[in-house]
């Protein structure tokens, strides 16, 4: 039983087609996180379930209900914006409440709620204050508040911790997830931070230009992408691509050739593309891969070298110990089996078994 | 040789400058227009060239030409010679701004009751130019008879007016006591008692107020006529006869064809109706630098060539007996026409007590034409406004306990200061840049000092003193006691300060109330997207608040005229019942708010508008989740969002309407009564309409500027409390 459901749903701005066709179900309980590259259409599709935009085509479904003509305030959804959106004329408090007042409340039940929220949140020395007197993740705490009084169906979330820094993005991470294992909620999330869609997520739905790449675990994601756009997506420093012909049982690339794996399928065309992840190349003077070092990242425990090869630019991982510089003429190989294979136009044809 | 040639040229210079100097030219003010002043003009010429003297001619409006006068001469920047009407030739005189002409000017050239009237105290001031008197303009072809008495009148008007059409048998300023003293000299009245005292309540009075409305409620001449309405009406032909003077022949159209003649005899009392006879004279002021030159010119003015062209181009009557030898003078017959009405004229008084008649009369007027009033009670309602009016000075104070006062408070002031601990650092060092911004305030803070500091404190000073014909006697409090103890009237009556000042307060409460709700509903609509030409929207409202608003009251007022305002006319098309606007307090007051609704709610629109669109629009979608309707979002989050920027708006706007002169007194002019007069207004009058009572009037002022300074110190409570900032 999905708490929201999105069936064939269109959306254009101004003759601009923006949603082409989403469909998309998420379960009870469920934390969905909608991830994609800016303009991809993940905000518009929050948007259009809460009621805050009207779909063109397609119908929307809430708790069962189909919801494309009721307005915003009957859809039972709560909603975070990514400004957070607090009344700057209200005290904490009054924020919280206000969802409850406009719906008549008792007031009984409004202290109560707004007083577990405020546990929960740890808001519960700033209930007096106005937003202005607040640090920005106490404001994020708000506005989570003001959704968690009102008990919704459905909690939206749209991008809340883009404006926060490093370090509170990454404790606010663990609030809410731990929020919702609490609360147990229906929670769709967009974001555009892929570290937030894989630490946070139950399911990942990955957009691109107003289409569904692919929605499911995330590291179903992350180890089988289903075209080459999500693989690119997820993962940092991003997968590295290189173009192979098939021939003769090998594939041949510009100054390297493998094996043919043995799980690729016969059909799938001699144009292809291999995909491999950073972290799974290592630095091996003996590699198939040879280039010029041309940048260095060192994070301290590891760090990744760019390379430019003759079959195009590499991002390869190194470990602690090992000397690399830029300028340095170096070898690189994948570690055991690191080969994701795509067709031409980006699907997926091959993975490496995961371990 | 060379100090002697430059002491020779100093000396040529200084006579030459001396030279120059006694050929400075004659300034001569007047307050003429159309042919009058062309003839003045035509006059001044053959002087030019005849006297070899140069004459600097200035027009002046009428409105302001006394008290332009009365600043002008004391301080030797006045004219030479100028050209006033009779009436305050004794104030004038009492004032020191006329020079005495007994021995420069020949009686028998002039008709002897125009030399009366340029008598004062024993004195001869002024040579007599014109007489001018009310006569009886008719149409010859729409009146077969010329009536010759009142009786006459009333059957021919009957024939002649038809309501219907808005045709009249007779049209006059039936509200200006200069016409209506005609009908009151007529039917036995006297202005004034055997103490020379003005005096309203008489029988007559009321017979003649009551006569008059006879007319009028038998539609047989127009209501609340203005001089442009009677030119109007009977220029059209829709009036048979008028009452006026020798200027309105010249605004007559020359498809009319008229003749002129005195004004009917009284049938109740058989006396003929007797028009104020009114001399206009060249005056020769006291403080010319050139007195034989200024003399010469007057004389010139009132006698041959000049006061034939007078009479032709000009259309006066002129007051030289010579003149009407003229074979064009002869020939003219509304010169002719009204040196025969003239006959019956009466001299008006010069005095002082005549200046004060015409305030209580018009009121007395208005209120008997306007149905406020009985006309029988009309001269008792005029009589009380008189003695309100015309306060006997205050006891002289002495200015000594305030000088004390003033001394002491100084002292202490002084003290306190000396004894504060001195500051650790010295004054150049806690702001070393002290100087340099000093010279940057430095012009900023001088135009503030010349144009506000220093009037205000002048006006203060004044509000001590009692001024009476230019001089001033200082009466310390007294005038405060006066407004604030409303000492002659009742608190209840439009006089009283505290009336009054209900009536601002009321004034300025309605009209901010409307400015803003008009206003905000206005920017909601306009702020939708979804409104197509919003950029066409905005500029049209924004024209009332372009439009100079002295234009718009006069347009206003023009449209709330009881017979021929569109706003009546709009009603009869309704078939509803027309409204006499200006008559009850309501209705008048009802009128000057709609005037300035009309013009202040663009300003709170565009604030309303500009602070809405600062509001983000993430809140209404957080409300609009939240569960907020369209209500309560208004309720909610906008209201509470536009204080921080409308309440300096409302604040503002209170202020300026509180002191908004220019509706009160061009819409409903303080009708009816006064009793929509707001307290700028009042003060207005108290200075310049009531006989110059500077010190009551500067009184005033101080008393609203306190009002004002309560009012916002109250205010900022307010907007401490409701200091906001978007996060």
């Amino acid at each position: 039983m999905s708490d929201v459901s999105l069936k064939g749903v269109r959306k254009a701005f101004d003759g601009n087609p923006v949603i082409k066709g989403v469909d998309l179900e998420v379960a009870r309980g469920e934390f969905l996180v909608m991830v994609g590259p800016s303009g991809c259409g993940k905000t518009t599709l929050l948007r259009l379930i809460a009621g805050l935009e009207e779909a063109d085509e397609g119908v929307i479904e809430i708790g069962g209900r189909v919801v494309s003509d009721v307005p915003p305030r009957d859809r039972d959804v709560a909603m975070v914006f990514q400004s957070y959106a607090l009344y700057p004329h209200m005290s904490v408090r009054e924020n919280l409440a206000f969802g409850l007042k406009l719906r008549k409340f008792p007031e009984a039940e409004i202290l109560s709620r707004v007083t577990a929220a405020a546990g929960l949140l740890e808001l519960t020395s700033l209930l007096e204050r106005r937003p202005k007197a607040l640090s920005g993740g106490q404001r994020q705490r708000v506005a989570m508040g003001r959704a968690i009084v009102r008990h919704p169906k459905v909690f939206l979330f749209d991008e809340p911790l883009s404006n926060l820094d490093t370090a509170l993005r990454v404790q606010m991470r663990g609030e809410l997830a731990r929020l919702h294992r609490r609360l147990g909620a229906t929670m769709v999330y967009v974001t555009h931070d892929q570290v937030e869609a894989m630490t946070l997520a139950g399911r990942v739905a990955v957009f691109d230009r107003g289409v569904l790449q692919q929605a499911g675990p995330p590291l179903e994601l992350y180890h089988r992408p289903a075209n080459r756009f999500v693989a690119g997506f997820l993962g940092s420093p991003a997968m590295n691509f290189v173009a192979v012909r098939r021939e003769s049982g090998r594939l041949v690339g510009n100054g390297f050739a493998f094996p043919v794996p043995r799980d690729l399928p016969e059909d799938s065309g001699v144009e292809l593309q291999i995909g491999m992840r950073p972290q799974e190349l290592q630095i091996d003077a003996r590699g198939p891969f040879q280039g010029e070092v041309e940048a260095v990242e060192r994070l301290g425990f590891d760090g990744y070298a760019f390379l430019s090869t003759q079959a195009g630019g590499l991002a390869a991982r190194f470990a602690k110990g090992a000397e690399v510089a830029v300028g340095d003429q170096v070898g690189v190989s994948p570690v055991c089996d690191a080969l994701h294979i795509f067709t031409a136009e980006g699907r997926a044809l091959r993975h490496p078994a995961s371990s | 040789m060379n100090a002697e040639l430059s002491l020779a040229l100093v000396l040529a210079f200084a006579g030459s400058s001396g030279a120059l100097a006694s050929a400075a030219p004659l300034k001569l003010w007047h307050a003429y227009r159309g042919g009058e002043e062309k003839a003045l003009e035509s006059s001044v010429k053959l002087f030019e060239r005849e006297s070899g003297r140069k004459v600097e001619l200035l027009a002046l409006p009428y409105d302001v030409f006394a008290s332009k006068l009365m600043a002008a001469i004391p301080h030797g920047v006045g004219p030479d010679v100028f050209i006033f009407a009779h009436e305050r030739l004794r104030l004038f005189s009492r004032m020191g701004l006329l020079a005495a002409v007994d021995g420069e000017i020949d009686r028998p050239s002039y008709f002897p009751n125009t030399i009366e009237a340029l008598e004062a105290d024993g004195k001869l001031y002024g040579y007599p130019l014109s007489l001018k008197c009310l006569a009886l303009y008719v149409n010859t072809q729409l009146v077969p008879r010329v009536p010759g008495t009142t009786d006459e009148l009333r059957g021919l008007l009957s024939r002649l007016s038809s309501a219907g059409d808005n045709r009249f048998g007779l049209a006059y300023e039936s509200g200006d006591f200069y016409l209506h003293a005609p009908f009151l000299f007529g039917f036995g009245g006297r202005l004034f008692d055997d103490t020379a005292r003005a005096v309203f309540d008489t029988p007559e009075m009321a017979r003649s107020l009551a006569f008059v409305k006879d007319l009028q409620d038998r539609r047989l001449i127009p209501e609340e006529a203005s001089g442009a309405l009677v030119k109007s009406l009977f220029g059209d032909g829709r009036a048979a006869m008028a009452i006026s003077g020798p200027w309105f022949a010249g605004e007559i159209p020359k498809t009319v064809a008229y003749s002129v003649f005195p004004l009917p005899r009284v049938s109740e009392t058989g006396l003929p109706m007797r028009p104020f006879l009114g001399v206009e004279a060249a005056l020769v002021s006291s403080k010319s630098e050139d007195l034989g030159g200024a003399l010469k010119l007057a004389r010139f003015l009132s006698l041959g060539e000049a006061s034939v062209l007078r009479a032709v181009v000009g259309g006066q009557v002129p007051a030289n007996v010579a003149a009407y030898e003229h074979p064009e003078v002869r020939r003219d017959p509304i010169v002719s026409a009204f040196r025969a009405a003239a006959k019956n004229a009466v001299a008006m008084p010069n005095t002082l007590e005549m200046a004060r008649v015409w305030e209580p009369m018009k009121l007395a007027l208005q209120a008997a034409l306007k149905g406020g009033a009985l006309p029988a009670q009309a001269g008792a309602l005029a009589d009380r406004r008189y003695r309100a009016l015309y306060r006997p000075r205050p006891p002289v104070a002495s200015p000594v306990p305030y000088v004390l006062l003033a001394l002491s408070a100084a002292v202490v002031a002084a003290f306190r200061l000396l004894r504060r601990p001195a500051p650790s650092l010295s004054f150049t060092k806690r702001y070393p840049d002290a100087r340099r911004a000093f010279w940057y305030l430095a012009p900023a803070a001088t135009g503030l000092i010349v144009l506000v500091l220093v009037p205000f404190v002048f006006g203060a000073a004044i509000s001590f003193f009692h001024h009476d014909s230019g001089s001033y006697t200082f009466v310390g409090l007294s005038n405060f006691v006066d407004i604030l103890a409303s000492r002659g009237y009742r608190v209840t009556e439009p006089l009283s300060f505290y009336f009054t000042l209900a009536v601002t307060v009321l004034w300025t409460a309605v009209n901010v109330g409307l400015h803003v709700t008009i206003g905000l509903a206005l920017a909601l609509l306009l702020k939708d997207p979804l409104l197509r030409l919003k950029g066409v929207y905005r500029v049209l409202l924004i024209v009332p608040w372009a439009v100079p608003n002295y234009i718009t009251a006069l347009i206003w007022k023009g449209m709330f005229h009881r017979q021929f305002g569109a706003v009546n006319g709009i009603l009869q098309a309704l078939h509803l019942q027309p409204v006499g606007w200006f008559t009850r307090f309501s209705t008048a007051f009802a009128a000057d708010v709609v005037t300035n609704t009309w013009l202040g709610f663009p300003f709170m629109m565009v604030v309303a508008l500009g602070a809405l669109q600062s509001i983000p629009p993430e809140l209404y979608e957080a409300a609009e989740v939240d569960g907020a309707s369209s209500w309560q979002k208004f309720r909610r989050i906008t209201l509470p969002l536009l204080r921080p920027a409308l309440l300096p708006a409302v604040i503002l706007g209170s202020v300026w309407t509180f002191n908004m002169f220019n509706i009160i007194y061009l819409v409903s002019g303080g009708e009816p009564g006064g009793a929509t007069d707001i307290l700028v207004s009042e003060a207005y009058r108290w200075a310049f309409q009531r006989n110059e009572q500077y010190g009551f009037a500067a009184a005033y002022s101080v008393l609203i500027f306190i009002t004002l300074l309560v009012w916002s110190a109250l205010t900022q409570r307010f907007t401490q409390g409701a200091e906001e900032t978007l996060s």
